[in-house]
C-alpha cells in the first residue's frame, strides 16, 4: 500500500514541477505575502491625519498640536481656515479627524470662572479609527492638563495606586501580534488550496476514471493527494516561521517541536476540509470558489479580528469546530508565551479530534462520489 | 467586432453559469450569503474582559472595589485566584486578560488615608486589547475612589474635549465594516471569471472557439457581459441585505452606488483577465488571485487598519488594488451620502484599472489567436 500511494504522491509531485509558474507561486508567494501584511498591520492603527483648525493662535494651541504630532497614532497633516474646509477633508477622505480651537482657548484655560474647550470632529465610517482617535486626543488633552495641575503645585494623586505590570509583550509590539496570526492565515490558504483541487481536476480532465480503475483503494487516493499537500503547507510554514523570528524580531519562546507538531496537525485539519470540497464539487471552478467561502469564514471566526469571548454562545460554538481559531491561540501561546504543551492541550486536542471527525467523513465522501 | 458573436459568446456563458446551481449559487448569490456570516461576527461591540482577583484582603472596602471593577461590564471576573501562579495560568492559555492582586491593608491603609497600592497584570500579546484593559482599569479605578468617599474631588483645570463623531454617532463596528467587507465578498464574480477563461485553455475547449469566426474582442466583452451582469446581481444583493437585514444607513443614491458598483466589478474583472491571460491553469489562477484580492483586502486595503497606517510597500500595494477604492467609495456612500464629485479620485482609479486590463488583455489575447 505504501508503494502505491508513494506513487501516486511522485505522479502529483511531476504534475505540480511541470507547471514552473505555480512551482514559484507556491513557494515565494507565501513569503512575499508575509512581508507585505507585515508592513500593512504591523503598526496597528497609527499615523491617522489629522487636521487643525487654530482659532486661537497662541502658545497653548501650538503645544497642543506638537503634542498630537508626537503621539504615534496621529499625525497632523493639514491647517485649515475655516470649518468648511474641514468639512471637506473628512467628507473626501483625506483627513480621519479634525481639532478646532476655539478663540479665547488661552486664556480661558488662565481665567479659573471658565471652563477651556476644544472641539472635535472624528469620522466614525471606520469605527475603529474613530475610537482610536478619540482616545488619542483625549490623552494629550489629559496629560496637558495633569501638567499644569502639578506646575500649580497640586498632586493630583488617587489614594489608590494603579501599578500595571504588562507580562509576554511589554512594549506593545503589534507585530507580536498580527505576524504569526499571518503565519497561521497563509499556511493555511497554502494547504487548503492544494488539496481542494487535486480531486476536482482529475474530475474534470477525465483522468479520474483512469485513477479508479487503477488498483488504488479510497484511503490510498486520498493520501496521494493529501501527503503533497502536506509537504507543501509544512515547507511553506518553515519558510515563513523563519523570516518571521529572524526578520521580524518576533521571539520562539516555546518548544519548536511542540509548534511544528501542533502545526502539522492543523494543515491536516484544513486538507481534510480541501479534500472534501474537492470531493464534493464538480468543476474546479466550484472548488475553488468553495475554498473561498470557507476561507472567510474561518477568517472571521478565528478571534483575530473580534475575540471569540465576545461572541454570542452560538457563534462561539462555530468557533470551536474551526481549526484556525484553535490554532491562532496555540501559535500566538507557544511562540509569545512560550507556553508547554500544559498550557495549549486543549486546543491541541481539538485539532486532534477535528482533523480525525474531517478525515474520516472526507474518506466517505469521495467512496460515495466514486462509486 | 460583431455584436452577434459578441452576444452569443455571452449567451454561452450565461448558460454556464445557470447549468449548475451551485455555480450560480457561488456566482450570483454568496458575496450576499457571505456578507451575512461575515458581518454577523461585528455585531456586537461588548468588549468584555475576563479578569482573575486575588484578593489579599477580603474586606468590606476590597470587595467594593472588585464590585465596582464589574459594575458597567468592561470587566467579568472569570476566577479569584489565591497566587501568582494560578494567575499566571490564567494568563498564558489565554482565559483571563487580566489580573489584579489587592494587596492586604487594603482598607486599613485606605481608612487611614495612606495611598495604596493595587497591582494589575495585563497579558501584552494583542496590544489594543491590552491597553484596552490598562485604560479601562484605570477608569474604574478612579471611580471606586470617589464613589468609596477616599478622594476629595479635584476641580480638573484642564481643557474640556467636546467631540463629535460624523457618519456613525455610536462608533458602531458593524456600521462601518458592513459597507466595508462589501468589496471584499463582491470579489467572488471577478474570481469566477478568471477561472472560467482559465478552465477553456485547461480543458481545450479553447482550441475549439479558435476554429469558430469568433474574435478576441468579441470573447473577451461577451465573457465580461455575462459575469459582470451577474455581478450586478450580486451587489444589489448584498446592497438589500446591508440595509434591509443588518439596517446599516444608506445616506447616498442607488444608482450613484450601483454605477459605481459596475465600476469596482469592471476594475476587478480587469485584473482577472490579465491573470488569466498568463496561467495555463485554474489551479494557478486560483493561486493568483487569492494572493491578489482576497488575503490584501482583508488586510492591506483599509478594511481595519488603515492605508494610511501602512508602510511605503504596503501603500503602493494598497492603491494598485481596486478593493481599497471600494471600501472608500462603499463606506462613503453609505455612510457619508456624497455625490460622485468627492469619490473623483477612487472613481478614476477603478477605471483606470479596468481599462488597462481589459486594453492589455485584449492586445495580448490578440497575439495569442494569431
Amino acid at each position: 500500500m505504501a508503494l502505491r500511494v508513494l506513487n501516486l504522491v511522485g505522479k502529483e509531485i511531476i504534475q505540480f514541477a511541470r507547471d514552473r509558474l505555480l512551482t514559484a507561486f507556491l513557494f515565494l508567494l507565501p513569503l512575499l505575502q508575509l512581508l507585505l501584511l507585515a508592513q500593512a498591520t504591523g503598526q496597528g492603527i497609527t499615523n491617522l491625519r489629522v487636521a487643525v483648525l487654530d482659532l486661537d493662535r497662541s502658545a497653548v494651541t501650538r503645544r497642543l498640536t506638537a503634542e498630537m504630532d508626537n503621539r504615534d497614532e496621529l499625525v497632523v497633516r493639514y491647517f485649515v481656515r475655516d470649518e468648511d474646509e474641514l468639512r471637506t477633508l473628512i467628507e473626501t477622505g483625506r483627513a480621519d479627524a479634525g481639532v478646532i480651537f476655539p478663540q479665547g482657548l488661552a486664556a480661558d484655560l488662565f481665567d479659573p470662572a471658565r471652563t477651556a474647550q476644544v472641539r472635535m470632529v472624528v469620522d466614525g465610517s471606520n469605527s475603529l479609527v474613530g475610537s482610536v482617535a478619540l482616545s488619542a486626543v483625549g490623552a494629550v488633552l489629559t496629560d496637558y492638563g495633569g501638567e499644569r495641575l502639578s506646575e500649580r503645585g497640586i498632586v493630583a494623586q488617587s489614594p489608590v495606586e494603579l501599578r500595571v505590570t504588562t507580562y509576554y509583550n511589554p512594549t506593545y509590539n503589534t507585530r507580536v501580534f498580527s505576524i504569526p496570526a499571518q503565519v497561521g492565515f497563509i499556511t493555511y490558504q497554502i494547504s487548503l488550496a492544494v488539496a481542494s483541487l487535486g480531486l476536482a481536476r482529475e474530475r474534470e480532465l477525465g483522468t479520474l476514471e483512469q485513477l479508479i480503475v487503477a488498483p488504488l483503494g479510497r484511503l490510498e487516493l486520498v493520501l496521494g493527494k493529501a501527503i503533497p499537500a502536506l509537504v507543501i503547507g509544512a515547507v511553506n510554514f518553515l519558510l515563513m516561521l523563519a523570516v518571521t523570528i529572524h526578520v521580524f524580531g518576533v521571539p520562539l519562546r516555546g518548544s519548536f517541536a511542540l509548534l511544528f507538531g501542533i502545526t502539522l496537525l492543523f494543515i491536516v485539519c484544513e486538507i481534510g476540509w480541501g479534500v472534501l470540497i474537492s470531493a464534493l464539487s464538480r468543476t474546479q471552478q466550484q472548488a475553488i470558489l468553495f475554498v473561498f467561502i470557507l476561507a472567510m469564514v474561518d477568517i472571521t471566526f478565528s478571534g483575530y479580528l473580534v475575540p471569540i469571548q465576545n461572541l454570542p454562545l452560538a457563534l462561539q460554538l462555530i468557533a470551536q469546530a474551526v481549526p484556525m481559531y484553535h490554532y491562532l491561540v496555540v501559535i500566538r501561546t507557544v511562540m509569545v508565551k512560550g507556553g508547554t504543551l500544559a498550557a495549549v492541550w486543549p486546543h491541541a486536542l481539538a485539532l486532534l479530534g477535528l482533523g480525525a471527525a474531517i478525515l474520516t467523513i472526507s474518506v466517505r465522501g469521495v467512496s460515495r462520489k466514486l462509486d | 467586432m460583431s455584436i452577434h458573436r459578441t452576444l452569443a459568446i455571452a449567451g454561452k456563458e450565461f448558460r454556464h453559469i445557470f447549468r449548475d446551481l451551485r455555480t450560480f449559487f457561488l456566482v450570483t448569490i454568496s458575496p450576499a450569503f457571505l456578507l451575512l456570516t461575515l458581518s454577523y461576527i461585528f455585531a456586537l461591540d461588548v468588549q468584555q474582559s475576563e479578569l482573575a482577583v486575588w484578593d489579599l484582603d477580603g474586606s468590606a472596602l476590597s470587595r467594593q472595589y472588585v464590585a465596582v471593577l464589574t459594575a458597567d461590564g468592561d470587566f467579568h471576573i472569570h476566577q479569584w485566584v489565591s497566587s501568582y501562579d494560578e494567575m499566571e495560568q490564567l494568563l498564558l492559555n489565554g482565559t483571563a486578560s487580566g489580573g489584579v492582586v489587592i494587596p492586604a491593608g487594603f482598607e486599613a491603609g485606605l481608612r487611614a488615608g495612606q495611598p495604596v497600592r493595587v497591582q494589575a497584570v495585563v497579558d501584552g500579546v494583542d496590544p489594543i486589547s491590552a491597553r484596552q484593559v490598562v485604560f479601562n482599569l484605570g477608569q474604574r479605578t478612579a471611580a471606586f475612589a470617589v464613589q468609596s468617599g477616599t478622594q476629595p474631588i479635584v476641580s480638573a483645570g484642564g481643557i474640556e474635549l467636546r467631540s463629535v463623531v460624523w457618519y456613525n454617532p455610536t462608533l458602531q463596528s458593524l456600521i462601518s465594516m458592513v459597507p466595508g467587507l462589501m468589496p471584499i465578498v463582491l470579489c467572488m464574480p471577478a474570481l469566477a471569471l478568471a477561472l472560467a477563461l482559465a478552465r477553456e485553455k485547461e480543458t481545450g475547449s479553447f482550441e475549439g472557439l479558435i476554429a469558430t469566426p469568433v474574435r478576441g474582442p468579441e470573447y473577451l466583452v461577451g465573457k465580461l457581459i455575462a459575469y459582470v451582469s451577474n455581478g450586478m446581481v450580486a451587489v444589489l444583493l448584498s446592497w438589500l441585505m446591508a440595509v434591509l437585514y443588518f439596517r446599516v444607513p444608506f445616506r447616498g443614491s442607488l444608482s450613484l452606488f450601483l454605477l459605481l458598483g459596475a465600476d469596482y466589478l469592471l476594475a476587478s474583472m480587469g485584473f482577472s483577465l490579465l491573470i488569466a491571460n498568463f496561467v495555463r491553469s485554474q489551479q494557478t489562477a486560483m493561486f493568483l488571485v487569492l494572493m491578489v484580492f482576497f488575503i490584501p483586502g482583508f488586510f492591506v486595503a483599509g478594511l481595519i487598519t488603515p492605508v494610511s497606517s501602512g508602510g511605503l510597500g504596503s501603500k503602493l500595494v494598497a492603491y494598485a488594488l481596486p478593493a481599497s477604492h471600494f471600501i472608500t467609495i462603499s463606506r462613503a456612500v453609505f455612510l457619508k451620502g456624497v455625490g460622485l464629485v468627492p469619490l473623483a479620485v477612487p472613481t478614476l482609479a477603478l477605471l483606470g484599472m479596468g481599462a488597462v486590463g481589459l486594453g492589455g488583455s485584449l492586445l495580448m489575447f490578440r497575439k495569442r489567436l494569431g
